[in-house]
């Protein structure tokens, strides 16, 4: 009943209401809403330590916030001591053993983590004391050992290498390595090798020179109140040591002085990372830190940027592009335009974002720009307020930034200010199209020819080989070019000539080999003989029993796999077939049908590469003739797997040229085979075959 | 000692449970069936609009993978009273913030501005589901740029393969088989006319739900969703007949290549019953037992004690019809991923066959309570929840009482349903290995 009333109700109203609204038209906003920028409570601690405490009793919950304000510490050659410090602190103190203390938060459903600078706690606030207790505990009175020391670094190592393919990490890393040079704090890298380097009485002492109270925050948000807090921190951090971290001096990094591209070669990469980018001098207390920020937000600061709609609007060439710039009291920060984009298009994705920056610098932006933009940012700073965070992050922005006291309180009139010059003045001062790195990290065998002819206003871009290091490097090589007729009849008589010439291998009616691989200590036995009459017959043995075996006997044929036997169909009987002659490089001669793909290097040897079917290609030796490798395409799982067979040591039997070492590779998995025994037209009997 | 602390945290633990907060909110139909749910919290001058539409990657025929998402792509193109292009343009230029997301199951979208705002983000919606222009030139664009998604998320990106192994090898009939994002040549067989179809059969209020969440005046909202979402037609009821799958009774071997890759991983996975259901809950809680904090069953063991495993976790990953619980390690040095499998197995059995201890099922209370507060920490997050508390599980009350359900679970319940659903010939094991540089 009461359903049926709502239900008439709203009809009525509904009904009303159609010829008030005009949906033609976008609907104004309403009165601005009122802002509420409440200050958070503040106490200090004779160590130095300043502590923020922002009360929001929303929900019963609290979150706890440690910040060193210190300089960017430059690793050097121990790079990877300040991630080691943060993965060791926060395992349990000396006085409580790490399994008890992860237990303890883990069972009151906290959360703690450390890093090498600071520390973050959430937890319920009726745990809130002990979780405060706990964290400082760990921050004051770390126990580092050996052996988590030793666990800390190979996971280090380990996690580097998960890297090592990681197109977006590589590309990073290299943008960074150029930008700042390697020997500053923001460019150096960790490698293993550097991972190495730290012992663990080098993390105590990064640990006593840079886990110190002089510049440190703590900023407590939630359901707790300034006295609670106060209390228990005067308890738990007053231990901690007054010090403040050493200063030290390091290279000032220099833009470049021409605009050039960087290239790194990714062979698996389906998209290019690209970025244009240049070191920026800007601080958040600058005149012009506002309306840098403008001029990024309007380039690419989002969906509605420039970059967003000409690259991945106009033209699809990418999911997004986007730009950034950053700010540093300390010395240069980065100004980003930068996109993922597919292979194809990444010479264009190259103009398009240079032509965008530069538009920026040249001319001025539009009046509805500025004016959209502005209200992105005053909804921004409305809506941020939603978050408690938010002002506590003001308040500390206050404290580290040397900012004016009303910094916030007047944002949005300095907001309002701002005029297209001051816009495009800031695009000039920070922008550098003329003296742009880009960094191209990316599939070079598909990028680089266009890339290489990349033009920017008339004149062509240069275009520099670096390794993933961000080291200088050569060009890749992919193809080189193939000598005035060769063909591939000729290669395949070259082959045949070098393993022994036809006549030999024509008088061949049988072969038998043995070898020998080890898999992971186990040995594992290779049985393979072949008849000129499609005769086939493979088997491995594992420790005395068959795992594998494929048999083929004229038009009939059989595998079996770990004990299943199952008879081979029509179109596995011709793949066999194929397999099944002593010499196959004879029956392509005979058939003429082989074509000649071009050449590639095989390990340091360069080859021609035959295509032998469609899913086959062999590679034969430029130098000597014979046969480097064949590649097999095969899909599994609806993905393409190449399997690869390399032909090594070869030596002679009878007369014929036989390779003895064969390794087979598949995914990273990689088979050696060892020949122990060739036996030519002998060792076979019909019995084989059935 | 440390039995103790335990004991006393408990107890108190128990004592204050009574507090809680409550979600307050109203919710009522229009008559052209699109259910509507208000929530009203005036702290911070913020608004947020949503619609969450009953169509997802599963509803679609064969050789259309992918199509709920594309779609949601071409939803943001324009409408008849907003030109092509200017969608994010009005959002942020009034200060605010929008997006959409696809899952198998449902579509999202919204918008969040300062409250004075409210009135466009419910035009913006309400055009985008009265009159969204959909034409070729979009479709093109979107096209390229769906493209490009799946390229920077899943080709290029280490380990993005993981779920669309697991999902081929769980499912063999239900559509959730294939990625959501759908394969390259499907996505280049979209036509036009199957777009517009498709928005004609499921973008229709009776198949939605729009949430107003934050600073608002409920009479003042009520009549302008009435004024924009009032006029639009109802559309035709939706049928939906999802295939079952058969019960996996043997384990399924796979393997997955992934180039972007130089550590191997193992991936097994198991098939679970959908996020309506009970034991999904109770799933939940066996994936938070066994791998979430440090000091949980598989990271303390494989990753800590025996240093096999650089990186161990385990995900429930709810869908409406059927589930998938996967559990993934990535091996130190030399271990062999059977190892890991090894030692994942053993924790699984474990579960399986004792009850967990007392003091482990005290911690998992104390976790889900933690994430019941937290879920509920923002406007925007509410706003989700409610609509998908009513959309997907129809019930929105679940936002105040899905903590009850976890409350009511036992440590019997968590055994019967170990093993009712992880057992060995009921998993995939997937070895999941780098692939060698293609040659160029």
């Amino acid at each position: 009943m009461q359903k049926l009333y709502t239900f008439l109700f709203l009809s009525f109203t509904a009904t009303l209401a159609f010829g008030q609204v005009d949906r033609t038209k976008m609907p104004e906003p309403g009165p601005a809403p009122e802002i509420n920028l409440e200050e958070p409570q503040r106490f200090e601690l004779n160590n130095g330590l300043t502590v923020l405490v922002v009360e929001n009793h929303k929900l019963p919950r609290v979150s706890v916030q440690l910040t060193l304000d210190n300089p960017p510490i430059l690793e050097g050659e121990k790079a990877g001591v300040a991630s080691l410090t943060g993965s060791l602190l926060g395992l349990g103190s000396k006085s409580i053993p790490k399994d008890e203390f992860n237990e303890e938060i883990d069972f009151l459903g906290a959360t703690m983590n450390f890093g090498p600078q600071g520390a973050y706690a959430s937890s319920l606030s009726k745990y809130f004391p002990r979780i405060l207790e706990l964290m400082a505990d760990a921050a004051i009175n770390p126990n580092f050992t050996q052996v988590e020391f030793d666990k800390e670094k190979d996971k280090l190592i380990t996690g580097l290498k998960t890297q090592e393919k990681d197109v977006a990490a590589i590309a990073e890393r290299v943008q960074r390595v150029l930008a700042y040079g390697k020997d500053h704090p923001f460019g150096e890298y960790t490698s293993e090798e550097t991972v190495n380097n730290v012992l663990l009485t080098d993390v105590q002492e990064f640990y006593r020179n840079y886990f110190v109270p002089a510049n440190a925050y703590l900023i407590v948000i939630g359901d707790v109140t300034f006295g609670e807090v106060k209390d228990l921190v005067e308890t738990h951090f007053t231990p901690w040591t007054k010090a403040a971290p050493p200063s030290f001096s390091y290279s000032n990094p220099k833009d470049a002085q021409y605009t050039q591209i960087n290239f790194v070669d990714m062979p698996n990469a389906v998209q290019s990372e690209i970025a244009v980018q240049n070191l920026v001098n800007l601080q958040m207390k600058d005149a012009d830190y506002l309306p840098a920020l403008m001029a990024n937000q309007i380039l690419g600061g989002g969906g509605e940027g420039r970059l967003f709609l000409n690259l991945r609007e106009d033209k699809g060439y990418t999911y997004g592009s986007y730009s950034g710039i950053g700010n540093d009291k300390y010395g240069p920060s980065r100004f980003r335009a930068t996109a993922s984009v597919r292979n194809m298009v990444t010479d264009s994705s190259v103009v398009e974002l240079l032509k965008e920056v530069d538009r920026m610098v040249n001319e001025p932006v539009s009046q509805r720009e500025l004016e959209n933009t502005k209200a992105k940012y005053a909804g921004r700073f409305v809506m941020a307020l939603e978050q408690p965070q938010t002002l506590a992050g003001y308040a500390l922005n206050i404290e580290t930034e040397d900012l004016p006291k009303d910094f916030y309180k007047t944002y949005l009139e300095r907001l309002e200010k701002i005029t297209v010059a001051d816009v495009q003045n800031a695009a000039k001062k920070y922008f550098s199209p003329e003296n742009a790195r880009i960094v191209v990290a990316g599939k070079g065998s598909e990028v680089l020819e266009n890339l290489e002819q990349v033009t920017f206003q008339g004149k062509k871009i240069p275009l520099k080989y670096v390794d993933k290091t961000g080291a200088p490097s050569q060009k890749p090589e992919y193809d080189m070019a193939l000598e005035e007729g060769v063909t591939a009849t000729g290669i395949l008589e070259k082959y045949i000539e070098a393993i022994g010439g036809k006549d030999k291998l024509k008088a061949v009616e049988s072969y038998a080999l043995a070898a020998d691989a080890d898999m992971q200590g186990v040995t594992l036995q290779l049985e393979l003989k072949k008849t000129a009459s499609d005769q086939f017959m493979q088997n491995i043995n594992m420790m005395g029993n068959s795992v594998s075996k494929q048999v083929l006997d004229g038009d009939k044929g059989y595998m079996v796999m770990q004990g299943q036997r199952k008879d081979l169909g029509p179109e596995e009987i011709e793949k066999v077939k194929e397999e099944s002659a002593p010499f196959p490089e004879l029956n392509y001669l005979a058939a003429g049908d082989i074509s000649l793909e071009g050449t590639e290097m095989v390990g340091d040897k360069k080859a021609y590469k035959l295509q032998i079917t469609d899913q086959k290609t062999a590679f034969y030796d430029m130098a000597t003739g014979l046969k480097l490798q064949e590649v097999n395409v095969a899909e599994m799982q609806g993905q393409q797997m190449s399997q690869i067979l390399l032909y090594d040591d070869y030596q002679e039997v009878s007369g014929i040229l036989f390779p003895f070492k064969l390794t087979q590779s598949m995914g990273p998995q990689s088979l050696e085979f060892n020949v122990t025994k060739i036996k030519v037209n002998d060792g076979v009997a019909p019995s084989d075959f059935e | 000692m440390k039995k103790q602390l335990f004991m006393a945290v408990a107890f108190f633990a128990l004592a204050v449970t009574g507090r809680a907060q409550e979600v307050a909110y109203e919710e009522y139909d229009l008559d052209n069936g699109l259910h509507v749910i208000l929530h009203q919290d005036n702290t911070a001058p913020v608004v947020t609009t949503s619609v969450m539409y009953h169509v997802g990657g599963k509803d679609r025929t064969e050789g259309r993978t992918g199509f709920a998402h594309f779609f949601e792509h071409l939803l943001f193109e324009g409408t008849k009273n907003i030109e092509k292009g200017k969608w994010f343009e009005i959002v942020s230029a009034n200060g605010g913030t929008n997006n959409a997301n696809t899952s198998n199951d449902r579509t999202y979208y919204y918008e969040v501005f300062p409250s004075n705002n409210l009135k466009l983000g419910l035009w913006m919606e309400s055009e985008r589901m009265l009159h969204p222009v959909i034409n070729q030139v979009g479709v093109d664009t979107q096209n390229e740029v769906v493209k490009e998604e799946k390229r920077l998320r899943y080709d290029n990106s280490p380990y993005g393969k993981i779920l669309f192994a697991v999902a081929e090898n769980l499912f063999k009939k239900h559509p959730y088989k294939d990625p959501n994002i759908g394969y390259m040549e499907d996505l280049d067989a979209a036509s036009l006319e199957e777009f517009i179809a498709y928005k004609e059969k499921y973008y229709v209020p009776n198949n939605a739900v729009l949430v107003v969440a934050g600073d608002i005046d409920i009479p003042q909202t009520k009549k302008w969703i009435a004024d924009y979402f009032g006029p639009i037609p109802r559309g035709a009821d939706i049928q939906r007949s999802f295939p079952l799958e058969d019960p996996i009774t043997q384990e399924i071997r796979a393997t997955q290549y992934d180039p972007n890759i130089q550590i191997p991983a193992s991936i097994m996975a198991y098939r679970t019953p959908g996020f309506k259901n009970r034991d999904a809950y109770v799933l939940d809680m066996i994936s938070t037992y066994l791998s979430d904090g440090p000091s949980s069953k598989l990271y303390k063991k494989m990753v800590d004690d025996q240093k096999e495993a650089l990186q161990v976790g385990a995900f429930n990953i709810g869908q409406e019809d059927y589930g998938m619980y996967l559990v993934f390690a990535l091996p130190v040095g030399d271990t062999s991923l059977e190892q890991l499998n090894t030692s994942i197995e053993e924790e699984m059995a474990k579960t399986r066959e004792a009850l967990i201890s007392e003091n482990d099922y005290k911690k998992l209370q104390n976790k889900f309570e933690n994430r019941f507060v937290n879920s509920n920490a923002s406007i925007e997050g509410i706003a989700g929840s409610l609509a998908t508390n009513y959309l997907l599980y129809g019930d929105t009350s679940l936002i105040n009482k899905e903590i009850e359900i976890y409350r009511s679970i036992t440590r019997e319940e968590i055994m019967e349903v170990a093993q009712k659903y992880l057992k060995p010939n009921q998993r995939v094991i997937i070895d999941y290995l780098p692939e060698e540089n293609p040659s160029n």
